[in-house]
């Protein structure tokens, strides 16, 4: 747990401590924990691809060179020199193969003729919004249902353990799969009108983003609601808590300025390296039909695309898996070195 | 000393098994195909109840109908009866059957197929009450066959029994005796012989369905006749048949070449793979490789593209909002497609732009010689105008405002990219965002039937070689396969007028006129192609191509 700063005794005169703090500038945990992420050269890493892919997904429309959904059929398949040097079993027309040459796409052309970089770009989106709001939902919901249930314990804690527990007993992918379907049939023929008939329009205009999200939400947050209410349990005990209610804190101030900022530290490292799961189970959804709609583009759907032609096309996969692939290597590099630089009797332990 | 003995005598033995081993494994042949399948057991292989061409193609090679098709041209010849004459009001028909064809059953424990005997012990053949049996069972509304509507017009009683309004025993068939089968229909219809030869009236074994129950098409229990025999059902895996001897073969189905044949239910990728790697013979190679295979030396030698008897189109439900309200933008709709495009570019199979329902070389169907300017064509400019006059009926200002369209597809093979090459040509020619709605597949054609969506991707393949089978089967207003709701008087009279009319080239203007209704007037579907078979076939085997959508396995066998 954070390292509490105790006080010095009174033994040493003011004075002589205020010339000390002249020399020695006092660090907070998160400054100490910064200067310890910074050593961590992978960490860093990490945080410039996810900061980079996040600035390429809110620039998407100025840094794509095409819309993802335009369509020059003629140019289907189309791949620039240099990919089909790549691969030994691309050959181009030209040398009695089968590959149209064209220099109009960086990265190539899909099979539908759209620009394989505008696509790969924009699904960048997809997955960071992923990313993000699978940690919000389960800050939002896990947090608080984690902080209510440790704090307040007893016959509160166990009904919202007991909920925790039931919908942890349905395996997470599997409950989203089935989530998926369920959304994808009842939201698919709703009465105009309904409050069905306004979710799925809204599902449509986000290209089919929102029931992943509601999907990705709803099975996010018991992780964090188990951890969350573990530690504050651990925390509530310690000395000085009991030293804040002695002097009489509001049980409001004592979880937001004593409980929340102690727990914080395994919260966040946890959320990390929980953020590419959310990033695979929205790739695995796109993967086999049941994620974003088409045209929008989605790394996953992309990878499953690009996975038709593999032995004729098989850039149309490549790149898509590696952007996804750069993405959740980026988060567990990071995750890992919060984890050293927050939680440092972890350090060097798996 | 002993030992050696011993080690010499153990040695020749294993010699001797290795060479009788070698030996059948060398003799059998065994032709593996994905052609016609996809991943996934077929729906049934009960001849009874079966809809789909995957068990269709399984059941062919066991069951063969009094009539079948020729598989080259799809004309009518004898299957299981020798001849057959019509009565003079054209009315009955009398079939006479070949005389003792065994029902045959694969046994496991001796690993050969042997004829079914009955409690007496004599065997069982193939008689005229099995065909009884099965126009009872197929129409008995217990049995709930989906496709019984189609004999249920050519049989006296046949809709009212499926009604329930009728029992079997009023049906109008008949065994005269053991071999001559004799059947009334209630009106005249030119190709009644096509339907007496369906499979979902082939011959079934009334013994063996009491017996077994649902069960009777797993491998312990199915028996059959034809060229092969059920071994071995692998759920969602394989189904094997074995080459049957007792089936004596006809100048029309001769008797099997190869010993087996193995159906692998994998779908175009997982196919291709297997083909490459040599565990499957004959493929339809997945679409998103045909450029490859076109510019491979060898792969393109492997290659055929042949005729498929099958539309692909997009259905317009007219009860639905919006694509009901306004015919003209059901006209810009279909004009805004490119087809040409979507076949050179997507599809990339040689198939034939479509301009109407019917597949050309259908009988009386309207073909491009004949009716080069029927039905609807890529056009922006009368697209365009079809628009304004809809954004008129809808009461809207612009192509934006017209309420949200959904184009539902079943999310299988090359469908997803057809279907986002409409909905980008739709928003480019006329600015209309569809929206797409990808569904799972295994329930798709059910959700169809159940309640379709404004827009659906469908195709149709024939069941019987006639016009009738795509016009009147899908699109008559009573017709238990219009999802769309299709109605129009007009269009109901012409297609029962042509299904009883006996000239060709009369049918065929009646039917071009139905079609001009479908596709152009009322628009009840959008055409888009006209299949072909894409096939890959390993040059060791020697086989036939089918046009009618159901392979020959007996013609096929392995040269080397």
């Amino acid at each position: 747990m954070a390292v509490v700063e105790q006080p010095q005794t009174n033994t040493t005169p003011r004075a002589e401590v205020a010339s000390l703090n002249q020399y020695v500038k006092g660090e907070s945990l998160w400054q100490d924990a910064w200067k310890r992420l910074r050593r961590n050269k992978p960490a860093i890493l990490g945080l410039a691809v996810i900061l980079a892919w996040i600035i390429i997904a809110i620039m998407a429309s100025s840094l794509a060179p095409k819309p993802f959904d335009i369509q020059v059929l003629a140019d289907n398949n189309a791949a620039p020199r240099w990919v089909i040097d790549l691969f030994p079993q691309m050959i181009a027309k030209d040398d009695g193969g089968y590959v149209t040459v064209s220099t109009n796409y960086p990265l190539g052309a899909d099979n539908l003729g759209r620009d394989l970089l505008s696509r790969v770009i924009y699904g960048a989106r997809v997955s960071l919004a992923v990313a993000f709001i699978g940690p919000m939902t389960a800050l939002i919901v896990g947090l608080g249902v984690g902080l209510l249930a440790g704090y307040v314990g007893g016959r509160v804690d166990n009904a919202l353990m007991r909920i925790v527990d039931l919908m942890y007993a349905f395996p997470t992918l599997l409950f989203v799969i089935l989530l998926m379907t369920f959304f994808r049939t009842s939201f698919s023929n709703p009465p105009p009108g309904s409050l069905a008939a306004a979710l799925g329009s809204l599902d449509a205009g986000s290209g089919g983003m929102l029931f992943i999200f509601i999907g990705i939400g709803l099975t996010s947050w018991m992780g964090m609601a188990r951890l969350a209410r573990g530690q504050v349990l651990s925390v509530r005990e310690k000395e000085y808590i009991e030293a804040a209610r002695a002097l009489g804190g509001k049980n409001r101030r004592i979880v937001w300025s004593h409980v929340l900022p102690n727990i914080l530290g395994p919260i966040i490292v946890s959320e990390t390296l929980t953020i590419p799961s959310y990033i695979s189970t929205e790739a695995f959804l796109s993967f086999i039909g049941l994620g974003v709609n088409p045209p929008t583009p989605s790394w996953g759907m992309m990878i499953a695309e690009g996975s038709r032609s593999i032995g004729s096309y098989p850039h149309q996969a490549l790149f898509p898996a590696l952007a996804l692939f750069s993405v959740m290597f980026a988060f567990n590099f990071l995750g890992d070195g919060l984890r050293d630089a927050l939680d440092p009797r972890m350090r060097g332990v798996d | 000393m002993n030992k050696g003995k011993y080690l010499g005598l153990v040695m020749v033995l294993a010699m001797t098994l290795t060479l009788i081993v070698g030996v059948s494994a060398q003799e059998m042949k065994v032709i593996h195909t994905g052609v016609g399948m996809v991943g996934g057991d077929p729906e049934s292989i009960d001849p009874n109840l079966n809809e789909a061409s995957q068990g269709n193609n399984i059941i062919r090679t066991m069951y063969i109908g009094l009539t079948t098709q020729d598989e080259e041209t799809g004309d009518v010849v004898p299957g299981l009866a020798t001849d057959w004459s019509q009565s003079e009001d054209g009315l009955t028909w009398t079939f006479n059957m070949i005389h003792d064809i065994p029902w045959a059953k694969y046994n496991a424990d001796t690993d050969t197929v042997e004829q079914v005997m009955d409690e007496a012990g004599n065997p069982r053949y193939v008689t005229a009450n099995d065909v009884v049996y099965s126009w009872k069972r197929v129409l008995d509304p217990a049995t709930a066959s989906t496709y019984a509507y189609v004999p249920a017009e050519f049989v006296v009683n046949g809709t009212a029994v499926m009604a329930g309004e009728a029992s079997v025993d009023d049906l109008a068939v008949k065994a005269v005796d053991d071999y001559t089968f004799e059947i009334t229909a209630p009106e005249a219809v030119g190709f009644a012989t096509n339907i007496y030869g369906l499979w979902m009236v082939n011959p079934v074994p009334q013994w063996a369905i009491e017996e077994c129950g649902d069960s009777w098409t797993e491998a312990d229990c199915m028996p059959s006749y034809g060229p092969f025999v059920l071994k071995d059902w692998s759920h969602d895996e394989s189904i094997t048949v074995v080459k049957n001897p007792f089936w004596p073969g006809t100048d029309y189905v001769p008797q099997a070449q190869a010993d087996e044949v193995v159906f692998h239910f994998l779908d175009p990728q997982t196919q291709f793979a297997e083909y490459q790697a040599d565990t499957l013979d004959a493929i339809n190679p997945p679409i998103e490789e045909l450029d490859r295979i076109k510019s491979d030396a060898v792969l393109s030698q492997e290659l055929s593209i042949g005729t498929n008897p099958c539309t692909y189109y997009i259905g317009i439900n007219a009860e639905k909002p919006v694509v009901g309200e306004s015919v003209h933008l059901r006209r810009a709709l279909s004009y805004a497609v490119d087809r040409q495009s979507i076949v050179d570019n997507v599809t990339k199979g040689g198939q034939i732009p479509a301009q109407w329902f019917s597949r050309p070389g259908l009988n009386a169907a309207p073909t491009l010689e004949t009716n080069p300017d029927l039905g609807a064509k890529f056009d922006v400019a009368k697209a365009q105008e079809e628009l304004t006059l809809a954004l008129d009926e809808l009461g809207v200002a612009s192509a934006a405002d017209i309420p949200t369209i959904t184009l539902a597809y079943n999310d299988s093979s090359g469908h997803a990219a057809i279907m986002q090459a409409i909905q980008q040509m739709w928003s480019t020619e006329l600015g209309i965002t569809v929206q797409l709605d990808p569904r799972d597949p295994s329930t798709y054609f059910s959700s169809l039937s159940e309640d379709a969506p404004q827009l659906y991707r469908s195709g149709w393949c024939q069941d019987y070689p006639d016009a009738d089978n795509f016009l009147r089967g899908v699109f008559r207003s009573d017709s238990q396969q219009n999802d769309p709701n299709f109605v129009n008087a007009d269009f109901d009279a012409l297609v029962d007028e042509a299904r009883l009319a006996t000239d060709t080239e009369e049918r065929r203007a009646l039917y071009a006129q139905a079609e001009e209704i479908l596709s152009v007037d009322q628009v009840g579907m959008i055409p888009i192609y006209w299949y072909t078979a894409v096939q890959m076939t390993k040059p060791y085997i020697e086989r036939t191509y089918s046009v009618v959508n159901r392979e020959a396995y007996e013609n096929w066998n392995i040269t080397q």
